[in-house]
């Protein structure tokens, strides 16, 4: 039994400052990569004080999980924004030519952390369905043939990554829940992602119905799932009994859509249920999803919260 | 032919900040928008759709928040739910719920005439049957009595407007049961009473869940999604012999831009039966941003004028 994170974390104030200057050309690229390790080492302390197991490195220099890669791979340009509901816009990439591999996506990011940290380290990207279903197609001929070009790319990181020595792997995917109906491309994009790759693969999905997903998803080339379990009150670990869940569990168990703090007890009765459906050794305990949209303190707490249940879970069943 | 756009447009960058600065990330009410601002903006897209060569224009629907939200909080009786995908889209809404009976409590589209005091050749676009079939109904006893109360409100509105045309937005008629149906021609045939041209749109997929029951809907003019059902809805235009369409041939959820060659082949087989025809994207282009919006515009005009 471990705890980690899904991926995201607050960025320093001080940060999205540092950003903006930079973005209107008043600082230049030295100093802004030095703001940005500043971050991480900031995150990784917060991290390790809390003292979850597994981290990231809060995903410091991402703006979005979509343009931030779709902006380091040939074939897409960005046109502008689009909006996602209310006043939430987002730059949605759009495919105009054959997707290549150019440039590092997420190689850089982890040897900067691993380089600061003893810790064991997940590194989360975000997979190809659903960069592809956030992004409109000009040039292949079906969505099918985008994803999967897609996947090669990503592939060639993954196979860079493991290189460079990182172990454990997380496909964020939370499209593939909004529509069940394309399972099956998503499925093939991670097996052709993940081609080769030496690691531990975790996937991360969100946001949707999982009853449309289930038991498909199961199928899935994938050593752990991933899923949130606290903003539906875990009723979702009932589908977990009903197919018979044989993967690692990632049990996403803080509600990161509220800023109340959830107490020890509650979290400690959560990750209970969750052991009667997978054993201690295949429970990789974490929060519903990235905590960046909480303010610092608060997601601070909730880590803080998840690791102290995690702890008195243990001692209870003398996992230790 | 008549070149015109389904209803949304993209914000214009400085008034989308300026949304984000008084509002955060969505409010429920929109009543501290600074009328001078809304102006000003409305102004901008109506210019823009004139300078593409728009003949029937919008407003935009520049402070809807989605499709359903402004509607149902300027009218008495909902409350706001949390946030579901907008039929295939990654687009969300908040879903309205039914708390109470549905009451007119003054002007609905009061930034539609804002609109208006700038330019008159402007069609208002609601919705009726996709905001009851949309919201959870907690009040009515069946979704017959919910969807009266609703078209009674939105009639009423529509006679306070003194507007040439008046179009209804209606996807969710092509997902709905034919019972729903049945009651939607009853409320329509009682709103199509206005004294206004009447437009019917349909769009995120091939309409032939509606017919034959719509032909009875008292619309004048049928607006068909030529993008995403084309084959089908053009059989279906050809066999119930459609004079009046809207055609949604141009596609507003994609950047890519159409070959105009391709766009004059497809609508050279309506024109072969319609008369009366209107030319658009096939839905709003708030799913585009704002310079591939005016693109799609400009080749809905250009393909007017190919036929010219």
């Amino acid at each position: 039994m471990k705890t980690t994170v899904v991926g995201s974390y607050p960025k320093p104030k001080w940060l999205l400052r540092m950003i903006k200057l930079h973005n209107e050309g008043r600082s230049d690229d030295k100093v802004m990569n030095e703001a940005y390790e500043d971050a991480v080492r900031a995150v990784v302390k917060d991290h390790e004080v809390a003292g979850v197991d597994i981290i990231w490195d809060g995903e410091m220099r991402r703006d979005e999980m979509t343009s931030y890669f779709a902006r380091k791979i040939d074939g897409f340009v960005i046109y502008g924004e689009v909006r996602v509901w209310g006043n939430v816009y987002y730059p949605k990439p759009a495919i105009v030519d054959e997707l290549r591999y150019r440039e590092p996506l997420v190689v850089h990011e982890f040897e900067f952390l691993r380089s600061i940290t003893d810790k064991e380290i997940k590194v989360p990207i975000t997979g190809a369905y659903t960069i592809v279903d956030w992004s409109f197609n000009e040039f292949y001929k079906t969505k099918e043939e985008a994803v999967y070009a897609l996947a090669e790319v990503i592939n060639r990181e993954l196979r860079n990554l493991v290189k460079a020595g990182a172990d454990y792997i997380q496909l964020d995917e939370p499209a593939i829940s909004t529509r069940p109906e394309e399972l099956e491309i998503a499925k093939n994009a991670v097996e052709i992602m993940t081609e080769g790759v030496n690691a531990y693969v975790g996937m991360h999905v969100c946001y949707g119905n999982y009853s449309k997903i289930f038991p498909d998803i199961l199928d899935f080339k994938v050593d752990q799932l991933d899923f949130e379990f606290a903003n539906r009150n875990f009723e979702d670990l009932k589908l977990l009994k009903e197919y018979d869940f044989d993967k690692d569990l990632g049990f996403g168990c803080m509600d990161v859509h509220t800023r109340r703090i959830e107490s020890v007890d509650e979290v400690r009765r959560a990750i209970e249920m969750a052991l009667e459906v997978v054993d201690p050794k295949r429970l990789y305990i974490d929060p519903d999803c990235g905590l960046k949209l909480l303010p610092r303190d608060v997601a601070f707490k909730k880590l803080e919260v998840m690791v102290k249940a995690k702890n008195a879970v243990e001692l209870e069943f003398g996992l230790t | 032919m008549i070149a015109t756009v389904v209803g949304s447009y993209p914000r214009p960058k400085w008034f989308r900040e300026y949304l984000k600065r008084i509002e955060g990330l969505q409010k429920d009410l929109d009543v501290e928008i600074d009328a001078e601002i809304l102006r000003k903006a409305i102004a901008e897209v109506i210019e823009k759709q004139r300078e593409a060569g728009i003949d029937l224009m919008t407003d935009g629907q520049l402070v809807w928040h989605d499709f359903l939200a402004t509607l149902a909080t300027r009218i008495e009786g909902f409350t706001m739910d949390g946030l579901i995908r907008y039929f295939d889209n990654n687009l969300y809404y908040r879903r309205p719920i039914v708390k109470d009976r549905l009451r007119r409590r003054g002007e609905i589209l009061w930034d539609f005439k804002l609109a208006l005091e700038i330019e008159s050749n402007l069609k208002p676009v609601l919705s009726c049957f996709t905001l009851a079939k949309l919201s959870k109904n907690e009040y009515y006893s069946n979704f017959e009595e919910l969807l009266w109360d609703l078209g009674e409100i939105v009639k009423e509105e529509i006679k306070g407007l003194n507007v040439e045309f008046v179009q209804f937005d209606e996807p969710a008629l092509l997902f709905a049961s034919r019972n729903e149906i049945e009651i939607a021609r009853d409320v329509f045939r009682e709103i199509c009473k206005v004294n206004a041209k009447t437009i019917l749109m349909t769009y995120f997929s091939s309409a032939e869940n509606v017919f034959p029951e719509v032909l009875d809907f008292s619309f004048d003019i049928f607006g068909l999604d030529f993008v995403e059902g084309f084959d089908v809805n053009l059989k279906l235009a050809k066999e119930y012999d459609l004079e009046s369409i809207n055609v949604g041939i141009v596609d507003a959820r994609n950047t890519k831009m159409e070959d105009l060659k391709d766009l004059k082949a497809k609508l050279e087989r309506i024109l072969e039966f319609a008369k009366d025809v209107y030319i658009s994207p096939n839905a709003g282009l708030e799913f585009l941003p704002e310079d591939k919006a005016f693109e799609k515009m400009r080749l809905v005009s250009k393909l007017k004028e190919v036929f010219e």
